[in-house]
């Protein structure tokens, strides 16, 4: 019991970041514009959040009344700020029609290298973990000690406030993408821009805020990263998970549901490899007389993927218009 | 004796729209840089701010050394080339990828693969240096080949493949790693080639002892022959001509008859192959030694990318590019403890996003240059009709460039 509480809990924590910046990727694409930036942008927006949970704001007592409502402010920071910041991604490749992949590789270099340096200079030489303070564990409101132990497990060891919050962040996504008037033009506007601007849509506009959506749910997405998948601790870096975002995007089909999928089927994987690791757990694996077989299992999660999406790819329908500049005069 | 005159002045018109194009590449790359080093600067004057006890003498010291350190020294220019030759080999990987319109996002596990197998041929069968270095280039190949062959086959974004391959070769090395315990001495880096097999360490020519630094060997003359060997393929060879139309136009490429997918393949392997080499040399270079990570890949890989793209994968640019990004590197680190060498990094991608604008730029300043032109045509032109007026009047030469605003210019 206790295994599967650990299997689970650990794949929801390695989930929900992939889910959130995948669901960020998704809007930026279906808008019409790649996103290559997630990872600096999930870097950039944690930046922030972090740096303010590391205020005095803590030591407060307005933080001591309300833990996880100052954990949301910080939240809301850093989907702010990586909001923000993808808007330099969506001037460059919307107005200035720029490569999107190149302006992209350009916030990716930027932003952990900001975040180093500002780290070192707010915290003194050579400094740039940024450790989160306790409040950032949530605790439900009731007594966990007395639960069995599995469900302490599930429920408390892995849990950030963003884990429920990513479920309404899908929730909403997939409504705005399917049963709203705005889901539809901005599907139009990764689908046939042109199309979509002869019926009076406002194809820049539209892709704009498809990009800001974007960095809004990466700027989230970064901030559960470094809650859930750091060890509480920023690093500048998000080893990887805007990338992995991207293949859990593309393996999703761009569809909310099936990136939720795709996000806890990678995880799963991703939580193997890392119980192989485990010095209690790593018995039950086979070694394969292998020195350091461990490494052979955190392959698996990348090797897995490339498999499942070689199989799929006949399926795969990325949006017609991604990565091409608006060109009214075009048919 | 007129007409020679005009001929003369014609001729001239066409040599200023023949470099105008390498011209526009070469201001547009240099006005990127310098707002790439002034965001720099003002950076600096930022943390200052931000910083408790601020020394506003701090950034200028601070630009300063990063500007200079680079070339004070026989040995900091030394380091330069030594630094200089994998990043070329890297920038190089990517570039040749991006001109058939692929982004090899992946050099960085190409160039890990290269590297560890490099020092297995090295350590473990004794190799010497030159054979090593084939060794890198083929696994580097291979490993380039997989996402070439996912594009190809499956029609998989290399984007995507190459970074899960990335994370694989990190691992897959790891594996070999420990498997070949005659590989290291203590479980954490490899034996150094000094000790291991002197005769797998690069050449340095009598260098090492002359200009007494341990910086010195021919990786860099061979990272440069790569660079006019690429150079020479994408220029004069009907492959390298394969390479470019897919990169411009996949479909008409295939209309054209031209097997895009043979063509993927091998741009690839070929990308991998010099992602690989770039591995062989900086750990062939006997000062570093492979140190095992489970967490975080090399970095030269992703290195590479603002090499190739502030050089516009020209190969022969890359040669500056990577100098350039090499010289900063070195003054970068000259900036510690003060600040952060990270503040590289923020030049480079600010130099890259700044390129983002050399569209607009290289139109503005296109506009200039073909007015300039116009400009000599017209007083050829007056000088003509003043001396024969009676002449019949000559056709102009076609101009195809010439924009609506210059030529209204003209007519006046």
């Amino acid at each position: 019991m206790d295994i599967i509480a650990i299997i689970i809990a650990n794949t929801i924590a390695y989930g929900v970041p992939l889910l959130l910046v995948a669901l960020a990727g998704m809007f930026s694409e279906r808008s019409g514009i790649v996103n290559i930036a997630l990872e600096g942008i999930m870097i950039f927006g944690a930046l922030f959040g972090s740096i303010f949970l590391t205020t005095g704001i803590v030591n407060t007592t307005f933080a001591a009344n309300n833990p996880q409502l100052v954990v949301f402010i910080a939240m809301i920071l850093s989907a702010i700020m990586g909001s923000l910041f993808s808007l330099l991604l969506a001037y460059a490749a919307i107005k200035l029609k720029a490569d999107q992949v190149i302006s992209g590789t350009a916030l990716n270099i930027f932003a952990p290298a900001f975040a180093i340096i500002l780290a070192w200079a707010i915290q003194g030489q050579g400094v740039t973990d940024i450790p989160l303070p306790d409040i950032v564990d949530l605790s439900w409101g009731f007594d966990l000690a007395n639960m069995p132990n599995w469900l302490n497990t599930l429920l408390s060891k892995k849990m950030y406030l963003t884990t429920p919050i990513s479920i309404i962040v899908l929730l909403v996504a997939w409504i705005t993408m399917y049963k709203t008037r705005f889901g539809l033009r901005l599907r139009s506007c990764g689908e046939h821009p042109q199309a979509a601007d002869s019926v009076g849509i406002k194809v820049l506009k539209m892709r704009y805020i498809g990009v800001a959506i974007s960095g809004f749910l990466a700027g989230i997405g970064g901030f559960a990263f470094v809650m859930a998948s750091s060890n509480s601790t920023f690093t500048a870096d998000v080893a990887g998970y805007g990338f992995l975002a991207l293949a859990v995007m593309i393996f999703g089909n761009w569809k909310p549901f099936r990136i939720l999928f795709a996000a806890l089927f990678f995880s799963f994987f991703k939580t193997i490899s890392a119980l192989a690791v485990d010095a209690q757990l790593s018995s039950i694996f086979p070694t394969f007389n292998l020195a350091a077989p461990e490494n052979l299992y955190k392959m698996l999660p990348y090797l897995i993927t490339l498999v499942v999406l070689a199989f799929t790819s006949k399926q795969s329908r990325a949006p017609k218009a991604e990565g091409i500049p608006y060109d009214p005069g075009k048919r | 004796m007129f007409g020679i005159n005009k001929n003369k002045d014609t001729s001239s018109l066409k040599t200023v729209k023949e470099i105008s194009d390498k011209k526009v590449t070469i201001i547009s790359s240099v006005s990127s840089i310098i707002v790439g080093l002034l965001f720099g600067l003002v950076i600096l004057f930022v943390i200052e701010l931000v910083k408790a006890n601020s020394d506003f003498t701090n950034p200028f010291y601070g630009f300063v050394n990063l500007m200079t350190s680079g070339l004070t020294s026989i040995d900091s220019i030394l380091k330069l080339l030594y630094k200089a030759a994998p990043l070329m080999m890297t920038g190089l990987a990517i570039g040749f990828a991006f001109k058939a319109g692929l982004f090899n996002i992946g050099a960085t596990g190409q160039y890990t693969v290269g590297a560890f197998f490099a020092l297995i041929a090295a350590i473990l069968w004794q190799f010497p240096w030159w054979a090593a270095l084939i060794v890198a280039m083929i696994t580097g190949a291979l490993w380039g080949f997989i996402p070439g062959l996912f594009k190809a086959v499956f029609n998989i974004n290399e984007v995507i493949t190459t970074i899960m391959l990335n994370w694989t070769a990190l691992f897959f090395v790891n594996l070999l790693f420990y498997n070949n315990p005659g590989i290291y001495l203590t479980p954490e880096r490899t034996t150094a080639l000094a000790s291991a097999n002197p005769s797998a360490i690069l050449p340095d020519l009598g260098l090492k002892v002359a200009l007494n630094s341990s910086y010195v060997n021919i990786g860099i003359l061979i990272a440069i022959l790569f660079a006019i060997v690429i150079y020479i393929i994408l220029e004069k060879t009907t492959f390298g001509f394969e390479i470019k139309a897919c990169g411009h136009n996949k479909n008409a490429s295939i209309y054209a008859g031209i097997k895009a997918k043979r063509t993927i393949i091998y741009t690839m392997l070929i990308s991998g192959a010099l992602a690989g080499v770039g591995g062989g040399i900086q750990f062939l270079s006997g000062t570093v030694q492979y140190t095992v990570s489970s967490t975080t890949l090399l970095p030269m890989g992703f290195n590479g990318i603002p090499v190739a793209l502030l050089a516009f994968s020209n190969p022969i640019g890359i040669i500056f590019s990577s100098l350039f990004i090499s010289f900063l590197q070195v003054g970068g680190e000259k900036m510690q403890p003060t600040y952060s060498p990270e503040m590289v990094n923020v030049i480079l991608a600010v130099i890259i996003y700044f390129s983002a604008f050399s569209l607009i730029l290289s139109q503005f300043i296109r506009k200039r240059l073909n007015k300039k032109a116009l400009e000599l045509e017209e007083a050829a032109n007056q000088a003509d009709a003043i001396v024969d007026e009676n002449a019949p009047p000559e056709e102009e030469p076609d101009e195809p460039v010439i924009d609506k605003g210059s030529g209204k210019e003209a007519k006046k």
